[in-house]
Order: C-alpha cells, then structure tokens, then sequence
C-alpha cells in the first residue's frame, strides 16, 4: 500500500467502525438500524433532490473545512469556525443590507469581501491572544462561538428585523433579489464556481506556498521552525485569518446562496461538520473535497430523516458524533497511524494552563 | 420598566440573590470539578457538555420511570461515569486526541439524549420529572428551594480540596498530569490515575446534570445544557484547576449571568438580551486571558518542552 493511500484507508477504517457502532446503538435504542441506513443513503443521494441537498450542504461545510483545515495543519485548534462562520455573515448582511439599492456587481464582491472580513476579525482576536499571551485557542474561539451566535440573533433581530413578518423568528430583512448567488436550493453555476475556484486556491497555498508548507512544519514541529528562524507569530496570525476568512466567505455565500437573510442560528453545525470534514480528510485539500460530499449527504439525510422517514434527526448528530470520537486514534492498526500529523493532534495530556 | 428605587427590605433581597445565585451556580460548579479533576490527571475533558445532558437527561427519565429522585440519580451516575470510561479508553486505549475525542463525546450526549427521549416517550422535546430532588423545605427561609445537591456542593468542593491537596492520592493524580514520567518512575500508573479521574469526574457531572433537571425546573429538554459545560470547562481553566478556583469561577459566571439579567429588568430595553446573555462567555475569555498572563512566561515554556 503507498504512503498516499495509507490516510484514505485510515479514514475509512474509522469512518466504518463509527457506523458499525451507530448501527448496534440504533438497534439498541429500538430502531431497524437497516431500515436506518437506507433512509439516510435515500435523503443522501437516492431521493429525488437528494443530490442537490447534498451538495447544497456540501460547498459552505468544503469552505469551512478549508479553513479549519489550514489552521489544525499549523498547530492551532481552531474550533472557532462556526462563530466565524456566523460573524461572517453578520458583517456580509449589514452591508447587503447598508446597500441594499446598490448595482450587483459592485455590491456582491463588497458583501463577499466583507464576510471575509468578518470571519477573519473573529478568528484574529484569539490568534493575537494565543501569540501574545500564550491564551490557548481551544476556549477562546470556543467562546466566540458562543458569542457570535449571540451576535447574529441580536443583529437579525434587531438591527436588520424584518417588520414584515410575523416576528416568530429572528429573521433580518431579506437581501436584495439581485444579489442573490442562487435560489433557497442552494445550488447555482456562480456559487460552485466560488467554491471552486476556493478550493484550488486553498490547494496552491497549502502545497505551493512558503507560508502552507512552514506552517504544516511548524504544526509538526514547533521547536524546529523557531530555530530554523521561521517567525512563528506571523505563521500562527496567518493561520487564524486565513481559517477565520474562509469561514467567514462561508457565512457570505450562506447569506447570499441558500439563505438570502440573516436567521438567528442558521446552520447551527456547520463549525463541528467542517472539523470533523478536516480531520476524516486527513487534513488532505482534496481528500476535504471528496470528504465534504460525505458529511453534505448526512446534513441533507438530517432534514430527510424526520420529514419523510420518521426517524429522528438526532441519529446523524450520532453518527458524526461517534466517528469524531474516533478519528484521531492511534491506536491500531498501527501502519494506519499518520505520522504527519501536527504535533498538537497526538498531544495526549493538557497544557498546564 | 422604571427603575427600583431602594427595594423595601435590602437584607432580604440580597440574601434571596444569594439563594438564587447559588441555585444556578451549582450545577456548573459541579461539572467544572469534574472536569477539574481530569485536568489535573493531564485530560482536558471537553466532554463535560455531554456528560452534564446525558445526566441530566438520565436524572429526569430514572425519576419518572421510578418514582423516586434517589434512582433518577443513580441512573445519572451510572450514565455519566459509563460515558467518562468511553471517553478513557478512546484516549488512553485508543490514543485519540483528547480535545476532539471530548468533542465527539459532547456531541454523543447531546445527540444520544436527543435520541433517548423520542425512542423512550415519542416524538416530544421535553419530558417533566414527577418529582424534584429533596429540598430543604419551608423552614430555611430564603434556602426553602435549595437541593440537597445544593447543600452538599460545599462540602464536596472542601473534600476534594483536601483530597488533592493534602493526600497521597491528590498529589499522585497532580503528578500525572503535570508530569507523567515522574509519576510512573515512582510505581503510578497515569494511565489508570485517568480513568479514576474520569470516573470521579463522571460522577460529579452526573450531579452537575441531576441538579439541573431536578433542582428548580424538574423538566429535561433537548439541548438544555445550553454550553454550560463548555463553560465549566473555562471555569476550571479560569480556576487554575484548583477546586475552590474553579468553584469560585463557576460561581463567578452564574453572578455575571444573574447580574445580567437583573440589569436588564432594571434598565429594561437599553442593553439587548443577547448581549447580557453574552456577558459570561466574554468573562470567560477575559478570565483564560488574564491567568494565561499571570502566568505567561512559565505556560510560554511548558508548552515548548512538551513537543
């Protein structure tokens, strides 16, 4: 077996171990796991419009995972994506909304500039917190999770509130008809475009870049790039914008794409799929890609399931939840392990904080 | 609303407040031991949100199926500490990563009782208990409404105080975390320290979780936790992973909250909800940020010599 398929088998591996484990669980808890599996793979790929649901979840979950991706490469636990994701979309809207009767040409690349903008001023803070104070990432984007989620139900249910509506829902105003990417399908030449065009990018910067190949070094090996002379400070700021910016254009694409206004807690785990995409992907650009198709087929099956099925919703929140579990052990088979992987994803005891 | 002039009687609102504070706090106090005591063993427990609704949501449907808040607790024990050897052995035994592995099973708990609750009662966001936990009752004036878990977290705050402080067993637990070589030259196994940790762990978010569907509400709802464990995990990292530190850092979140909200009855539609809502996620940050300064330099080199 080549060294390049060693990760794909890995993932796999695991991804089939968590779904074997999913299926005793359902079993146990009185479902035809069976009957189970076939609703998802239905609400995946076989039912009619399953395949535009899948990929409708596809392309924000490929973007997000982009970026997370490049942030676990350089060391950094970003699990931040989802409030980036969020604040992303919050400045995207307020500058659709602020120009709401501009032309679409201008307007659209503005708003999407804007959500990177967004996303990566949510992701910079606990970056200069971590490199200026040794503040560790894990708590602080996971709090600004928290806080941006907070952020987007006051902005959509405040600033942007939609009078018309029967005011259920924090619901903003919707954004002009002309800037749309594409219908509420979620699916659209322009935006798979984007993503796209994304994609390649993120592949040259992480593959061809001074800056993708030192930091997955100094994700590997810290204390070698330090004495080599590499400034790991620019590396580590470098990280959480770019991660932040990605999920930040995500949040744009979700306002502007299926969407089309801002909604108190909107694809509210779209951050834990895209680290989970990261970590089957192997931390790997395309394999993130292939990856992404997967975890959009779950999130298509989660709306399928309740709806048409009859089963509950929660059993692809179970799924996830038990291959995430797994996807980064070590253990066996021990030609399995990735050694490549950044030192902090085989760090096993806590940081004394 | 107006604003209150001088409430009628000062004395008895503070001490209502204090009740009211200390309600809320519990259940965060008590997961944050828990994950306070696997820090110290070397695990950041990012679980605790998992294993705090999986108690809870064990408390409620062991009350209802029995009848008794006695076995709605064992239940929740039981669930929580299965849960915390789940996640040792995914980490020790299978080597995952902690923080992932936490995360995966948080999302567990959280989509396991999701699942618990439509398998067992259909399809239903909510179940009510019949009954709460014990409480002290009328005689305890403002207290009346406190839990007997209420009662008993100070003591379980002071005991785990002297057991990791002032024992053979607290000092062997701190020495696998903090360093695991040193622990298993002088005959500890750090590895088996952890699932101890765990497990005590699992016990103590099993109180956490009980406490919350038992102690004032007597519902569980799907989701309920609300983060409230990501919370108790930066309580114990705000806490320096001391037990009365943590403690008083969880205590310190439910003030902000509970400040939070009368502030908002006071000044009524100046400050939105949603930013006072927010008031102990940025005192959380504000807290890791001023203990990761205090102790910069010294966590700067720890953490390079780990690698």
């Amino acid at each position: 077996m080549s060294a390049r398929l060693f990760p794909v088998v890995r993932a796999l591996t695991f991804v089939a171990l968590a779904l074997v484990a999913c299926a005793i669980v359902f079993q146990l808890a009185g479902y035809p796991s069976a009957g189970m599996f076939a609703a998802i793979a239905e609400g995946a790929f076989l039912a009619p419009h399953a395949i535009v649901h899948t990929i409708r979840w596809a392309m924000p979950l490929f973007i997000t995972a982009l970026g997370v991706l490049v942030a676990f490469r350089c060391g950094y636990f970003n699990i931040g994506a989802q409030g980036q994701f969020y604040a992303g979309a919050i400045t995207a809207g307020l500058v659709a909304d602020a120009l709401h009767a501009g032309p679409p040409v201008l307007v659209i690349p503005l708003v999407l500039a804007a959500g990177i903008a967004g996303g990566a001023l949510w992701a910079l803070w606990p970056g200069l917190l971590r490199v200026l104070s040794g503040t560790d990432e894990v708590i602080t984007t996971l709090m600004g999770n928290f806080i941006a989620t907070l952020a987007l139900a006051y902005v959509a249910s405040g600033p942007l509130k939609d009078g018309s509506g029967s005011g259920e829902v924090a619901a903003a105003r919707p954004v002009a008809e002309g800037f749309r990417l594409s219908t509420s399908s979620g699916v659209s030449f322009s935006l798979a475009a984007i993503v796209i065009v994304v994609g390649l990018l993120m592949w040259l910067l992480v593959d061809r870049t001074a800056f993708g190949v030192l930091g997955s070094l100094a994700g590997r090996n810290p204390v070698m790039v330090v004495w080599q002379g590499a400034r790991s400070g620019r590396i580590a700021i470098g990280a959480f914008l770019f991660s932040g910016s990605l999920a930040g254009l995500a949040g744009a694409l979700e306002l502007l794409g299926p969407s089309g206004r801002l909604l108190s807690g909107f694809a509210p785990t779209l951050g834990f799929g895209a680290i989970l995409i990261a970590l089957v992907a192997g931390l790997s650009v395309s394999a993130a890609a292939v990856a992404s198709i997967f975890f959009g087929g779950l999130a298509a099956a989660s709306l399928y399931l309740p709806v048409i099925a009859g089963f509950p919703a929660a059993a692809i929140d179970i799924i996830n939840a038990a291959i995430t579990l797994l996807i980064t052990a070590r253990a066996w088979p021990a030609k399995l392990t990735v050694r490549a992987w950044p030192a902090m994803l085989r760090r096993r005891t806590a940081t004394t904080p | 609303m107006a604003r209150h002039a001088a409430p009628p009687d000062g004395d008895n609102t503070m001490i209502a407040a204090i009740a009211a504070i200390l309600q809320s706090a519990t259940p965060l106090i008590y997961v944050a031991l828990g994950g306070m005591i696997a820090a110290r063993a070397g695990i950041w427990n990012l679980g605790l949100e998992g294993l705090m609704i999986a108690g809870a949501c064990a408390a409620v449907v062991g009350t209802k199926q029995s009848d008794s808040a006695g076995v709605g607790i064992a239940c929740a024990v039981v669930v929580c500490v299965l849960g915390s050897i789940l996640l040792w052995f995914v980490i020790e035994k299978l080597r995952a990563n902690p923080v992932i592995a936490g995360l995966g099973i948080s999302g567990l708990g959280l989509g396991g009782t999701d699942l618990a609750i439509q398998a067992i009662y259909g399809n239903e966001g909510s179940v009510h208990a019949p009954l709460s936990l014990p409480q002290l009752g009328a005689g305890a004036g403002a207290f009346a409404g406190c839990s007997v878990l209420v009662v008993a977290m100070p003591f379980v705050v002071a005991a785990l105080w002297v057991v990791l402080r002032r024992t053979r067993f607290g000092l062997q637990l701190s020495a696998c975390g903090e360093h695991p070589f040193a622990a298993r030259s002088v005959g500890v196994d750090p590895v088996r320290m952890r699932l101890v940790a765990l497990a005590i762990g699992g016990v103590l978010c099993a109180f956490g979780g009980a406490e919350l569907a038992l102690g004032r509400l007597q519902i569980f709802s799907v989701g309920m936790t609300a983060g409230r464990g990501y919370m108790a995990f930066a309580a114990v990292v705000f806490g320096a992973m001391d037990p009365i530190g943590s403690a008083a850092a969880a205590t310190f979140f439910s003030l902000v909250e509970y400040l939070g909200i009368k502030g908002q009855l006071v000044f009524g539609n100046i400050a939105p909800p949603e930013l006072i809502l927010s008031l102990p996620y940025i005192a959380t940050v504000l807290g890791v940020w001023i203990s990761s300064r205090l102790r910069g330099g010294a966590a700067a080199l720890s953490e390079l010599r780990e690698y």
